[in-house]
């Protein structure tokens, strides 16, 4: 079967300063798929999938060239807005990043954000939102307490639920279970396979084991290029490249 | 539910003028900030630059009226006045710094004395001006600058205090535990590596409290006073100091030569205090990297 | 060895005690002083408008009012200013803003009493030719109805006053309060507010939505210890008050603080009069305390969150 191509990088170049960290790296992301994007820690993963969203413009010493096709259209162009951009392309940080807001608020913040909505279509798709990141039943009760009392696989869900009720074309996740207790790591893995019916996932993760369970794609990055990409059963039971088996058995990383 | 395809948005356009306004709003009010800072320097200065000369650093201060007087008993006196309230104020707010750092730590008392140098910290200086009044000038029966040197010292004190404490707490445990583990003793572990270590962090908070204190006009008043003689009798006459001689001169005076005289003493206090700031502001921050 | 060190430790102590007796001697003093006070006009010294020192009859509300005048005009301008500098100096990171950022920080260097000259010799004449007619005048706030007592009748003023006190105290507390602030917006984690900008803020949003709520204990600290400074201010207020013992009657009117009351009377003051002073300057110790408490307990709990951040 032939897959659609979500987003596409193109001879991409990053730099922090004077120092390269990316060289020339293409990378396509298949449409409603998750695609893992695995490497020793520092190869560049990060940096990569803050691309996407042109997240990393934030901080004035960072830079990157090349092109990245969203539906065909270079996002990195100066002409592209850059809030329409980050509503198309949603994002998930290490550690749960809840805003000191209550849980209802958490969630509704982006549809307040970005939409004119009446107060009962905004819960009704808050509810929506809770409901497809799985935590609707957790917090259902305590909608208006405040969102950092939650649990850390809870605060990650909420942030989760957060991201979709914008309904993005795009889920960026960067390592999102790394701080998070394996039980409910295992959620949200759950959670992501469900998801991918919905959008498009990239998934950034030092765990290959999380990789090889959850993901259809996997890039493997290594000190700046990427050095394989293909299906997942294949990268893990039969890489083409000598690297990508040494760090998949282990043998550094 | 349907998808928000067809939801009616929020402007993308007024999003960014807000966030644009403030970005013009931040960028005026500091230049605003920061040109009234540069109109009072230059108000100092073009003022004072004309009162200076050497008789002006040189001669006594002379009564209302009389002419061709000077600053340097003034001067003199700041200088007696400051030093003093430094060896007053820096042995005990030191050992006080160490005792929170080192001893204090997290118990209740320490707890509460550190409030208390914070609340000491915001006691309006003239409050402490008329409680060494009561407790100097009125039980010995005379203004002194010594008096002054004592109310300076105390609005010192909670602030070395607390950066002593600020930059003790900064010295890695280590440091403390590989020093007790030679068998030293926690005095000498404390005053001997711990404080050495800091010292530039030390060094850097009393100079700041010192320019901090080398200002202040309000304490003063009730206690050091003025004088137009030489500060001979430190412990028991009025003395002479700047601040007090500005706020006489420019304000009280008719005379438009004690003006010039009091702008003169303006811009070297200001001159003086800045140079201090200035430096030990640089000297840290070198030493932080 | 052991004895040596338990008389250090003890020394120590006895050095931080300093800092708890000071702080109740201060306040004892000031009660003890001003008994005779409180035993001859009762708390109606509070609210009582006499300063009349021929007919032994004084009352503190118009140092009061004028007190709390100076300092609400000082912190309605300085909080904006404040923040807006502390928000530059914060967020972005070229050598440029560390040399702004410097500059404010001088602010706080310069003496009091300087602000008080310049604010006599260049801030009160403007303010009498320009400012003062141009608000009331040129802008027409005379001719609307809730402002025309704040500017007084004609909407000339002498140049003295509340108003140019409070701008001039807003200057002198703005360093203190933008410095907090700054340390404050330092200690939003930095993924949170990527989070924010990655859902599509725009900067303002992110900052009224994450940065400001996350940090706004710490920011209420810093406003606290502004108004602490602002109300205790002696020199830069005394020059430009006016000095007159009596309510204030407008923005433009003249009036007194505690502060520029002590300052002017205490020395020539006898009797009950001095007494009376002293019961000024307790009320004033109040109100700092108040103050300081309330910025003690707001800045403490941000200490909290940062080591619970770590």
């Amino acid at each position: 079967m032939k897959t659609n191509i979500k987003l596409s990088a193109r001879n991409i170049n990053f730099f922090y300063g004077n120092t390269q960290v990316l060289f020339d790296n293409n990378l396509d992301i298949p449409s409603n798929q998750v695609t893992a994007v695995i490497g020793p820690s520092g190869c560049g993963k990060s940096t990569h999938l803050r691309i996407y969203n042109r997240i990393f413009e934030l901080y004035r010493n960072q830079q990157a060239t090349g092109e990245v096709l969203l539906d065909g259209k270079n996002i990195l162009a100066d002409s592209v807005d850059i809030l329409k951009l980050r509503h198309r392309i949603g994002m998930i940080f290490q550690k749960p990043t809840p805003f000191p807001m209550s849980i209802f608020d958490n969630v509704a913040y982006p549809l307040r954000l970005h939409y004119k909505l009446r107060s009962k279509e905004i819960e009704e798709r808050v509810e929506q939102a809770l409901q497809a990141a799985s935590i609707w039943d957790e917090v259902k009760d305590k909608l208006h307490t405040s969102g950092l009392a939650l649990s850390g696989g809870q605060q990650q869900r909420l942030c989760i639920a957060r991201a979709l009720i914008a309904e993005p074309e795009v889920l960026l996740m960067d390592e999102p279970t790394s701080a998070i207790d394996p039980i409910a790591t295992l959620r949200i893995e759950e959670l992501v396979m469900q998801l991918k019916e919905r959008l498009t996932i990239v998934i950034v993760t030092h765990n290959m084991q999380q990789a090889a369970r959850i993901s259809d794609t996997t890039a493997f990055f290594y000190k700046g290029r990427i050095v394989e990409v293909g299906n997942t059963d294949q990268i893990f039971t039969n890489p083409t490249n000598k690297q990508t088996e040494d760090y998949i058995t282990g043998r550094f990383g | 539910m349907t998808t928000l395809q067809n939801a009616r948005k929020r402007p993308i356009f007024f999003r960014k003028a807000a966030t644009t306004i403030l970005s013009c709003f931040t960028f005026l009010s500091l230049c605003l900030a920061i040109s009234c800072m540069c109109w009072i320097l230059i108000t100092v200065f073009s003022h004072g630059m004309s009162a200076i000369s050497p008789g002006f650093l040189l001669h006594i201060s002379k009564p209302y009226g009389e002419s061709e007087g000077g600053i340097a008993n003034a001067l003199l006196g700041t200088l007696c006045i400051t030093l003093g309230s430094i060896l007053i104020a820096v042995p005990p707010a030191l050992a006080a710094g160490i005792y929170l750092s080192e001893f204090g730590k997290q118990s209740r008392v320490a707890i509460m004395l550190r409030f208390c140098a914070n609340v000491l910290m915001g006691i309006p200086s003239i409050l402490v001006g008329l409680f060494v009044y009561v407790l100097l000038v009125v039980s010995t029966g005379h203004f002194s600058g010594f008096a002054g040197s004592v109310a300076l010292a105390i609005i010192m004190f909670p602030v070395i205090m607390r950066t002593t404490e600020d930059m003790l707490s900064m010295v890695p445990n280590t440091l403390r535990e590989a020093s007790l583990a030679l068998g030293m003793t926690r005095m000498r572990a404390t005053l001997c590596i711990v404080a050495r270590s800091a010292k530039n962090g030390l060094a850097t908070g009393i100079l700041l409290a010192l320019a901090r204190v080398s200002g202040e006009t309000a304490p003063l008043l009730f206690t050091a006073m003025f004088a137009d003689t030489w500060p001979t009798s430190f412990f028991t006459n009025p003395t002479a100091n700047i601040p007090v001689l500005m706020t006489e001169y420019t304000t009280n005076s008719p005379f438009e030569s004690m003006h010039s005289l009091g702008w003169g003493a303006a811009f070297i206090i200001t001159f003086i205090i800045l140079l201090i700031n200035l430096t030990t502001r640089l000297f840290f921050h070198e030493n932080k990297h | 060895m052991q004895r040596a060190d338990n008389t250090f430790r003890f020394f120590c102590f006895a050095c931080a005690g300093i800092a708890g007796l000071l702080m109740a001697a201060i306040f004892a003093q000031l009660l003890i002083h001003s008994t005779e006070t409180w035993e001859h006009f009762g708390l109606s010294f509070i609210w009582s408008c006499q300063w009349d020192p021929a007919q032994d009859d004084y009352g503190a509300l118009p140092h009061i009012a004028g007190t709390l005048l100076t300092t609400a005009i000082a912190l309605l301008l300085a909080i904006p200013l404040a923040f807006a500098s502390a928000l530059l100096t914060s967020e972005s990171t070229g050598w440029l803003n560390k040399v702004l950022s410097q500059c404010i920080d001088l602010l706080a260097a310069i003496p009091s009493v300087i602000y008080g000259m310049w604010g006599l010799f260049v801030l009160v004449p403007i303010m009498q030719d320009y400012v003062q007619p141009f608000l009331a005048q040129e802008m027409g706030l005379i001719h609307l109805p809730g402002c025309a007592w704040l500017l007084g009748e004609d909407g000339y003023g002498s140049g003295f006053g509340f108003l140019t006190a409070g701008m001039i105290l807003a200057l002198m507390i703005l360093p203190y309060i933008s410095a907090v602030m700054r340390d404050v917006f330092h200690l939003t984690p930095a993924m949170l507010r990527e989070s924010a900008y990655g859902l599509g803020c725009t900067r303002w949003e992110v900052t009224r939505d994450v940065v400001v709520r996350y940090g706004i204990r710490g920011i209420l600290g810093g406003i606290f210890i502004g108004m602490g400074r602002a109300l205790g201010e002696t020199m830069a207020v005394l020059f430009v008050i006016g000095n007159m013992m009596e309510l204030p009657a407008g923005l433009y009117s003249s009036g007194t603080t505690i502060a520029a009351t002590l300052a002017n009377n205490f020395a020539e003051a006898m009797g009950l009069q001095k007494s009376a002073l002293f019961a000024l300057g307790l009320l004033l110790l109040l109100m700092c305390f108040a103050i300081q408490f309330a910025s003690q307990y707001y800045l403490n709990r941000i200490s909290k969150y940062r080591s619970d951040a770590l």
